[in-house]
């Protein structure tokens, strides 16, 4: 009898015991999934750069939405690329939800990113991607799309047989492989059409000035140029100002700054193809979500891109893309 | 095979009791905590709201009040005298308009110096007077100045205040801010002046930190719309832009003051709206799941006081189950002794509920069981010793000796067909006796016996009596105790015949009645007075007995074999004779001596 009491206690106790451990345990597990947090790895952190701030902002956006936590780890130069690959290290070591890594270099970090996969992370790209599409989604604009833009828009400014030139920047940079297809595949179909040989700027202002003179030095016929990033814009629109003053060369460039928006508004430069960092940067935290969350996502998001012109550049939604507020 | 067809079986009333209660208890706390649950989020739902609404209310104040101050600086700058004497001047480029643009722009600037919301006042004359905060402002050209929103917007409106959604100012060269912007036409400029419009421009940033910093839950948001639709300030313009989020612009536009729900996907979102005196309508977001990120915490603080104040309960109701069946475990254990054979056994009785009473029943009753029990030992004593008695008489030694003395003065006096049938009557008798003894045996056999004793007993007497046995034959298998007759028929012998001077007649008859059997002995010899009649009757009536006293062991045995209604009686009279009345219940043969039955 005693010893059935007794029996009873212990049940009871053991009773207590189990259910405190269980709602610690629920408790626990709910903050823990708050603390892991989604890794961003931009190609560069430097304030100067708008295109990173923007994409930041649309991160801050998501991760607000979707009440998640998002650390950013990046170097201060783009082209550290050695320093990126120890930051992706650094990264995997934290166990994040996932990681939106923006690759400094389409081969150089694939093995990095082969081990983020194998540590069962998440991976997502952003804007540039990796040489055999390892991530689970790359999240960019569509660059092929975004030359065949640029094309359909050179065309409304020159019409009939017409001599072309390419001003672009690094061979080797997918961003511009895509971008100077979409721009040949789109003109190659007509046979009144010629193109140069692109040039190759490297990133340099200067050269892409240098190149873009001696190019108009050489060929006087031609009628159009495409600038396939903002410094072979800006370069290219530079040698255009000094050479063609009554504006008959038309150039139509890719990406914004203040002095294309300078050029835009002197008519120098008739259009320029925008991204869109902020969708870039809010997709890629939601997708990298739903990845996390076990739900299907499309392998490539296209983000979609705009065709800016002195037109339409003052427009309610252009405004928000050439003139990204940044908070100071 | 039991427990395999009911897996559960609760046997035990402590399992049912703490079963019972933790059912109770189970269904009482999950409806309690869920009510209160329930209560706690429809509170809380609403104080965020009403929390939400003054929020937005506070946003609302202070858009007026930004918008209200450029709205008395526009006045303010349009007062100015200098002002309205630029405008009047045919020609703005000459001396004396520059020299007022200077002082204007001073005047200007000491009103934007004072203030960090204001990012510049403009003015642009249709004289082609063109003059802003900025001594050397690096104007666009006029035509394409005149031909701005904020410009053509104010002209059209006339006297009225034109209020621009944010944008990008584009006025200065290579110069790009975003603002909102209030624009106003001149009134009543001087007589043959041209007329103007005043342009000033708040930082875009005021706003959007006014917008930003409040806090709507975890993930709610703040936009403000102008009356046109267009969105002045919303955290994620862009991907409104892409069509990537959308909000219910239409229905905001028609919405008054209020709170609405709508259904977004999977999320459902609740509006706030406040309209602006000018038009705005500062729209609060405030998601329904936000609310249940505040629910899972009280969903956990329910969950976990249900549990808690269940585990007391449960614990409460084990240990009153305990208690309760505590006093019947006790007389569990209790009966259990007494199954045993333990009748000394008292349980202890406490307080005066239901079980006590119980068990005071259960003492009672124990005490009336040991009493029967004592009285079945003592019966079955002295069943015992009558039956040996009843031996004893089958086989008294003297009623041997004078036999057996008959038979040695018959044989001497060479009577020897008597010797014979002494002889054979003696040896049945002595064999029957000798027998293994039931109590109970066929009346034919009992006949039988009765037969050889009056047999014997005859030849002794000289023939002193004749006898007579006269018994139904449906009664013969029916059974009797034995030696029942043979002390009757020697009391008749001894008392009634023994001194009668002639010979006497013994008749022994047997018959049913009423579903009993009555055997009578009856004599015809002396008899007895009255008084010794009642004398005997009394001495047979009592419970101990009598030295040698047959009829008073026979009465005694008829007696304790089947009840007190059964027994011998009398019935006598001087000169005439006795009569013994026998009566038993009629017992139906064992089976094995059926042949006898009719």
């Amino acid at each position: 009898m005693r010893l059935k009491i007794r029996a009873s206690y212990v049940a009871i106790a053991i009773i207590i015991v189990l259910l405190m451990t269980t709602a610690y345990l629920i408790v626990s597990k709910g903050m823990e999934a708050k603390d892991r947090s989604i890794i961003l790895i931009p190609k560069t952190i430097d304030p100067h750069v708008e295109f990173w701030r923007v994409l930041n902002q649309g991160v801050t956006a998501a991760a607000k939405e979707y009440n998640t936590e998002v650390k950013v780890m990046g170097t201060p130069s783009e082209s550290d690329i050695d320093e990126q690959i120890k930051l992706v290290e650094e990264a995997i070591a934290l166990k994040p939800k996932a990681i939106i890594l923006a690759a400094t270099d389409y081969n150089r970090l694939v093995p990095v990113a082969q081990r983020i996969i194998s540590s069962g992370i998440t991976l997502i790209t952003v804007d540039s991607g990796l040489e055999g599409g390892i991530s689970t989604s790359f999240i960019a604009t569509d660059n092929y799309e975004a030359g065949r833009k640029a094309v359909e828009t050179m065309r409304r400014y020159v019409q009939g047989p017409a001599k072309y030139a390419i001003v672009s920047f690094v061979k080797t940079s997918t961003t511009q492989l895509d971008r100077e297809n979409g721009v040949r595949d789109n003109l190659k179909n007509d046979p009144s059409v010629q193109i140069l040989d692109t040039l190759y700027s490297n990133g340099y202002e200067d050269k892409a000035y240098e190149q873009t003179k001696k190019l108009l030095a050489e060929h006087s016929d031609i009628r159009g140029i495409f600038g396939l990033n903002e410094v072979s814009t800006i370069g290219a629109a530079r040698a255009l100002k000094e050479l063609d003053p009554e504006h008959s060369i038309k150039l139509v460039g890719f990406d914004s700054s203040m002095n294309e928006i300078a050029f835009l508004e002197a008519g120098i430069l008739q259009a320029t193809i925008v991204q869109k960092p902020f969708n870039m940067g809010y997709l890629a935290v939601k997708t990298a979500l739903q990845v996390y969350n076990g739900e299907k996502v499309k392998a490539s998001i296209d983000t979609g891109s705009e065709v800016i012109t002195k037109e339409n550049m003052y427009t309610r939604e252009n405004q928000k893309l050439l003139f990204p507020f940044v908070e100071k | 095979m039991r427990s395999w067809r009911r897996p559960i079986q609760f046997k035990s009333i402590h399992t049912k009791i703490a079963l019972a209660f933790s059912c109770l208890i189970l269904c009482t706390t999950i409806i309690l905590s869920y009510s209160a649950y329930r209560l706690s989020t429809v509170a809380v739902t609403d104080t965020s709201l009403e929390y939400t609404k003054q929020l937005i209310e506070q946003v609302n104040k202070n858009i007026q009040t930004y918008i209200g101050n450029m709205e008395s600086i526009s006045a303010l700058s349009l007062s100015n005298a200098d002002l309205k004497r630029y405008l009047a001047l045919k020609n703005p480029e000459g001396t004396e308009g520059v020299q007022l643009a200077s002082q204007i722009s001073s005047y200007f600037h000491a009103i934007v110096a004072s203030r960090n919301d204001i990012a510049s006042i403009v003015f642009a004359g249709s004289n082609g007077a063109v003059v802003s905060e900025r001594m050397d402002a690096n104007f666009k050209s006029y035509a394409e100045l005149i031909t701005q929103e904020w410009y053509s917007k104010a002209s059209r409106n006339n006297d009225d205040v034109a209020i621009s959604p944010s944008h990008i100012q584009h006025i200065y060269k290579d110069e790009y801010k975003w603002v909102v912007s209030i624009s106003k036409q001149m009134p009543n400029p001087l007589p043959g002046a041209a007329s103007g419009v005043l342009l000033v421009d708040l930082n875009y940033n005021v706003i959007n930190d006014l917008c930003n910093q409040i806090q709507l839950g975890q993930r709610g948001y703040v936009f403000i719309l102008d009356q046109a639709g267009d969105l002045i300030y919303h955290p994620q313009q862009q991907l409104i832009y892409s069509g990537l989020k959308s909000e219910d612009i239409p229905t905001l536009l028609q919405a008054k003051d209020s709170t609405f729900h709508t259904q977004e996907k999977e999320q459902s979102k609740i509006y706030t709206v406040r309209t602006t005196k000018f038009g705005w309508k500062i729209v609060g977001v405030t998601y329904a799941g936000d609310l249940s990120g505040n629910k899972k915490d009280m969903q956990l603080t329910s969950a976990m006081w249900g549990g808690i104040s269940l585990i007391i309960a449960l614990a409460i109701s084990i240990l009153l189950s305990v208690t309760l069946t505590k006093p019947i475990k006790q007389l569990e254990v209790h009966m259990k002794q007494v199954e045993k054979g333990n009748f000394d056994i008292r349980v202890d009785v406490e307080g005066a509920n239901e079980i006590s009473k119980l068990s005071r029943t259960f003492n009672l009753m124990i005490s009336k069981i040991k009493e029967l029990m004592n009285q079945t030992l003592k019966d079955q004593e002295v069943k015992r010793i009558s039956e040996l008695k009843a031996l004893q008489a089958q086989i008294q030694p003297h009623f041997l000796y004078n036999t057996l003395d008959s038979i040695i003065w018959m044989a001497e006096m060479g009577k020897v067909d008597e010797v014979v049938t002494m002889t054979s009557a003696l040896s049945k008798l002595l064999r029957s006796s000798i027998s293994k003894g039931e109590e109970l045996i066929p009346i034919a056999v009992e006949l039988e016996h009765i037969q050889n004793y009056l047999t014997i007993q005859n030849i002794r007497y000289r023939n002193k009596f004749t006898y007579a046995v006269e018994v139904e034959s449906d009664i013969l298998s029916c059974r009797i105790l034995k030696i029942i007759l043979q002390p009757l028929v020697e009391n008749a012998i001894y008392h009634g015949m023994k001194h009668l001077p002639d010979r006497g007649h013994i008749r022994i008859t047997g018959r049913r009645i009423e579903g009993d059997i009555e055997l009578k002995v009856m004599d015809n010899g002396v008899g007895m007075s009255e008084e010794k009649l009642k004398t005997l009757m009394l001495k047979t009536r009592q419970t101990e007995s009598g030295k040698g006293f047959g009829l008073h062991n026979v009465n005694h045995r008829i007696q304790l074999y089947f009840g007190e209604l059964y027994g011998l009686q009398f019935e006598s009279e001087l000169e005439e004779g006795t009569t013994v009345t026998v009566r038993i219940p009629a017992i139906p043969p064992i089976h094995n001596d059926s042949e006898n039955e009719v």
